[in-house]
């Protein structure tokens, strides 16, 4: 496709098929619309993403994405700080905070780790939440990791890692979606829901 | 060939991330080799087979035949993935088992007696712990890929113990070496015990030993062995032998 289009519109199509989930000829679909649409609706999409790029980075304490040093919930002081919830993504946080059950900190991963592709745990942010437990008074840390293979993984590292330092280490259940039907589902998530019951008062 | 559906049964090798909810799902199958499919929608939380196609699942499949991806029409499990994921040394030696697979198995190319293998190691990693299943397992391997290495008589003249002790292994060579023609590492008698019976049918008696530097020596080889072989990195087994 290289050369049919005038450079600053090859570029353009070049740049946008490099985002994830892209491919050559979306890339191509909305390289059209942005220049078909006003003027002032393409700046504001080029200074949305020059502002972010800029304004955002890591929470130095929990590596949630941040504008400041630390990020809303870091510097929240109404929040518990004796527990904190691990999680592989900062997109993970916003999925818990949604469900109001949880009033304590986070510490992100930054990812998860990955034997077949060489993801160890020193490509992850675990020294640093090693590092959080001692000047923070950390009591209760929940592996809050997806429940796959990854996860599971990563999950029962740390915990190998974090028992011996003598504080509570949990992980969260595994269950039965609400609004699911049991019948379809599968064995190892309703072996973890039979596994995990609890008595009823 | 395109647009039929068939059954195989298979073992999870590898799952890649594909757009919003999808899943390329890596299998070795036992009738037709390496497959590649698409599982539609498993990354989300109501997916009705998500969890069974996992790395290390042992599946039962419909697949819909498509021209480079197949399509995953149904999984069910042949066994539970429960055990494998219980503990992490569980969960390690099981990765590095698949990994090796991975490596090995060839796309559309039918290999029954890997996916036997594999699916034997996966239960006896479920089963019974051993320091030394995953060391066993890439031994085998490479005897059955026609690598078996030479390990009663010297490879270059022949000699063979009690008088002549066979005192190093050479990869390039494929077998052990006496003192007097001698390349590669040394290799311990105690070793050497262990690969003989690994590969002279009493695997039993070396997957009850305790762990130990001979058992050590046996697991490093095994690995140098594949990795010779392949001519690839393993990385499965060195984030877990730092650890």
């Amino acid at each position: 496709m290289a050369g049919n289009y005038t450079a600053p519109v090859q570029v353009l199509i070049d740049e946008l098929g490099r985002l994830p989930g892209i491919g050559p000829k979306s890339a191509q679909r909305i390289a059209f619309h942005l220049l078909k649409v006003p003027t002032e609706d393409a700046t504001r999409l080029a200074f949305a993403i020059t502002d972010a790029k800029a304004r955002v980075r890591f929470c130095e304490r929990c590596f949630n994405v941040s504008e400041g040093a630390l990020c809303p919930i870091c510097n929240d002081d109404a929040r518990d700080t004796s527990k904190v919830c691990v999680v592989e993504e900062s997109r993970d946080i916003v999925a818990i905070e949604k469900t109001g059950e949880f009033r304590g900190r986070y510490h992100v991963l930054l990812g998860a780790m990955s034997p077949l592709e060489g993801i160890g745990p020193e490509q992850l942010k675990i020294r640093e939440l090693i590092a959080r437990i001692e000047p923070e008074g950390i009591e209760e840390i929940i592996l809050c990791t997806n429940p796959n293979t990854e996860g599971e993984v990563t999950a029962m590292y740390l915990a190998r890692l974090l028992k011996p330092i003598g504080l509570t280490v949990t992980r969260i259940a595994s269950g039965l979606p609400v609004g699911g039907d049991l019948e379809y589902a599968d064995e190892l998530t309703l072996g973890r829901a039979l596994e995990g019951r609890r008595t009823v008062d | 060939m395109s647009g039929e559906l068939y059954r195989d049964t298979g073992v999870v090798l590898r799952t890649y991330k594909l757009r919003e909810s999808d899943r390329i799902v890596v299998f070795h199958t036992a009738e037709n080799g390496k497959v590649r499919a698409v599982a539609k929608g498993v990354r989300k939380t109501k997916s009705k087979f998500g969890a069974r196609l996992e790395p290390m699942s042992h599946v039962r499949l419909l697949l819909y035949r498509g021209r480079e991806l197949d399509i995953v029409s149904q999984a069910e499990a042949v066994e539970p993935l429960s055990p494998m994921l219980s503990s992490l040394d569980r969960a390690s030696q099981g990765l590095a088992a698949i990994e090796a697979v991975d490596q090995l198995s060839l796309e559309r190319e039918p290999n029954p007696q890997l996916y036997r293998m594999l699916v034997g190691v996966l239960r006896t990693i479920a089963t019974t712990p051993s320091t030394l299943n995953v060391a066993a397992f890439y031994w085998k391997l490479l005897a059955n890929e026609g690598m078996r290495p030479e390990l009663d008589r010297c490879v270059r003249c022949g000699e063979t113990e009690p008088e002549t002790p066979l005192v190093a292994f050479d990869l390039n060579e494929g077998g052990v070496l006496c003192r007097s023609c001698r390349s590669g590492q040394a290799i311990s008698p105690g070793a050497l015990e262990v690969m003989r019976e690994i590969l002279g049918g009493r695997l039993v008696t070396a997957l009850a030993r305790e762990e130990s530097p001979t058992t050590h020596e046996v697991a490093s080889l095994a690995t140098r062995a594949l990795e010779f072989h392949i001519e690839r990195r393993l990385k499965a087994v060195a984030m877990f032998e730092t650890h």
